[in-house]
């Protein structure tokens, strides 16, 4: 495989799989948080985190195809996906019943 | 932008061609089973019918103890009503019931467009770890991308909306088709792919709920369905009992609803003292694909759960609706089906041009496999789709064994259409052009010669439906052959000649 080619695999990855990665700790955070902070129903919380999740990775997506630093793209997406899922788990709330 | 407009189009672009054309015919889809379960092209129903006198000795018989079993009331698409139960083998099975007198109606033999289309628009027939809707999903997203990154390579954008050059060269006269189809249906485009979507969202996104409902008691994905959409349920007792009134439920609903009507019935635990029976309000009646749902104890008749959408759950089966067009708009839903089909052109010619502009430098495998998908994807696509409902009126036998037996028709012609493309790319889709204008018209004439209702008859007998089908297929069946003949003289003018057979 050439040099470019492999560049354009990684992209691709980073872009398909760290995207959506980045996109479902997000929605997930999105899902806790709002109950946690405004008191939003956990259903509704549920729903607006995932209907937002759709246009969140395909932002993501542009961005990863036009950013012109494909580390970054990387440590991007997979730091943000780290940092969200973290911060997901401490917001979570116990579910009664 | 260009280079992933260009191969996120190459990749994706047969899989969204066959997801568009199988929404288009979706949007129809009660239609076409009229077309294709002769039995059920009764006259539009009166009024409600009485379930307890029509449908409860029918259900008892046939469905018995199988927990649980639905009837969907018939409606001005569906004059017919439908039974759905699984048989002691575990197989889903849909019977239909004429309201005015109850009698059970034959066998259809066949899934129609509800059971094959509809299914295959969304997740391919292929259920094995829900990889169908997965892939339908990356492919829809590629769609929005393919959709945002078009209008950015799109510099002149206003000006491609009045620009159409037919007797151009090839590769010039397809580009114009494909910027005409995108530029023209562009917001209905962005707004069917993202709805689409968005009707999946605890599919795409189950990380929501996993971790909103993780330590519930349930599962997570039930705590969640409790919530949103009101699901409700209680175990069998092992006591005999008795079912009460339906009708007496359905008139509660209607009082509850403000008049409007129920949608389906479902009775849980049959027979049982601890049976229960749930009730969705119709979808016919506003945008919204509500999630409105009555249960009732199935001895008393008491009501004893009652379930409405919550905002962002109303809005989020707002845009469902927008997709589903099960609302009563006849325009709306013509709209939807010519600007469904204004997507497959734009695809299709959008494949067209990159293997146009590819042709005159040196051709290699990659450019004959796109060249063999995109023929068999779309031209293939279209034909198989007419072999189905051709097998639909020529197969003997009845039962689910047929109705089997038509889908591997459609797979086997499909299958049929890669390999010939493939084989022998030379003018393949004038060749399945002609085909396809054969098809429709043999369609045609064997509904005609089946049924004994020919167009003229069917509209003289008031079944819109079974017109309607019969002249799309007419139609196809004229745009076909002329396409494929001017294909034939006249190769500049191929790629518009096809973008017009696609429009059947």
């Amino acid at each position: 495989m050439t040099r470019r080619a492999g560049l354009i695999v990684s992209r691709v990855l980073a872009a398909v799989g760290a995207g959506y990665a980045f996109t479902a700790s997000v929605v997930a955070l999105v899902a806790v948080a709002l109950p946690a902070i405004f008191g939003m129903a956990r259903s509704e919380a549920v729903v607006l985190a995932a209907m937002l999740g759709f246009v969140i990775y395909l932002l993501a997506l542009l961005w990863a195809a036009v950013e012109p630093r494909l580390w970054w793209v990387w440590a991007g997406l997979i730091g943000g996906a780290a940092v969200s899922w973290a911060l997901s788990l401490a917001a979570r709330l116990p579910v009664a019943g | 932008m260009v280079g992933l407009h260009t191969w996120a189009g190459v990749c994706v672009g047969t899989l969204l061609f066959v997801i568009f054309w199988m929404g288009s015919l979706s949007v129809f889809d009660r239609e076409i089973d009229r077309w294709m379960m002769p039995a059920t092209r009764l006259p539009a129903p009166s009024g409600p019918p009485s379930l307890d006198a029509t449908v409860l000795p029918v259900a008892a018989r046939l469905a018995g103890g199988a927990s649980p079993w639905t009837i969907v009331l018939p409606s001005a698409r569906v004059p017919a009503i439908e039974l759905r139960y699984t048989d002691a083998q575990g197989e889903p099975v849909r019977r239909h019931i004429d309201p005015a007198s109850g009698a059970l109606l034959p066998e259809a033999g066949s899934l129609g467009a509800s059971g094959f289309f509809f299914p295959f628009h969304f997740r391919l027939h292929l259920r094995f770890a829900d990889i169908g809707y997965w892939l339908v999903g990356v492919a829809g997203m590629a769609m929005l991308v393919l959709l945002v990154s078009g209008v950015i390579v799109h510099r002149r954008i206003f000006s491609d909306f009045f620009t159409f050059r037919p007797r151009r060269a090839l590769p010039r006269a397809t580009l114009d088709v494909h910027n005409l189809s995108g530029v023209l249906a562009l917001p209905f485009h962005f707004v069917i792919t993202l709805s689409g979507l968005i009707i999946f969202f605890a599919i795409y996104f189950p990380s929501a709920y996993q971790m909103a409902y993780a330590g519930a008691a349930v599962a997570p994905r039930a705590a969640f369905d409790r919530d949103a959409f009101g699901t409700w349920q209680r175990p069998a007792s092992g006591q005999p009992g008795q079912l009460a009134s339906l009708d007496a439920m359905l008139a509660t609903a209607r009082d509850t609803w403000q008049g409007r009507e129920a949608y389906f019935v479902r009775v849980w635990h049959p027979g049982d003292a601890a049976a229960y029976v749930e009730l969705r309000r119709s979808v016919a009646e506003g945008i919204p694909m509500n999630v409105d749902r009555l249960v009732f104890d199935g001895a008393s008749g008491r009501l004893l759960h009652r379930h409405k959408a919550q905002p962002v759950m109303a809005v989020q089966r707002f845009i469902a609706g927008l997709h589903f067009i099960q609302f009563r708009h006849g325009l709306l839903r013509a709209l939807y089906f010519v600007a469904g089909l204004a997507g497959c052109v734009m695809i299709a010619s959008g494949l067209l041009f990159w293997l146009a502009a590819r042709r005159r430098r040196a051709g290699g495998v990659g450019m004959r496999l796109v060249d063999a998908l995109t023929v068999g994807g779309t031209t293939g696509t279209i034909l198989a789709t007419l072999a189905f409902l051709i097998a639909n009126r020529v197969l003997p036998g009845d039962g689910a064994a047929r109705a089997a037996l038509e889908m591997q028709v459609f797979f086997a012609v499909w299958v049929l259409g890669f390999c010939h493309a493939g084989l022998r790319p030379e003018g393949a889709w004038r060749v399945q052009s002609r085909a396809i204008g054969v098809a429709a018209a043999v369609a045609v004439v064997l509904n005609a010669l089946t049924t004994g209702m020919h167009p003229l008859a069917a509209m003289a007998g008031g079944q819109w439906a079974v017109a309607g089908v019969d002249g799309v297929l007419l139609l196809t069946a004229a745009l076909a052959w002329g396409v494929a003949r001017r294909g034939g003289r006249q190769p500049a003018s191929a790629a518009s000649a096809v973008a017009g057979a696609d429009h059947g």
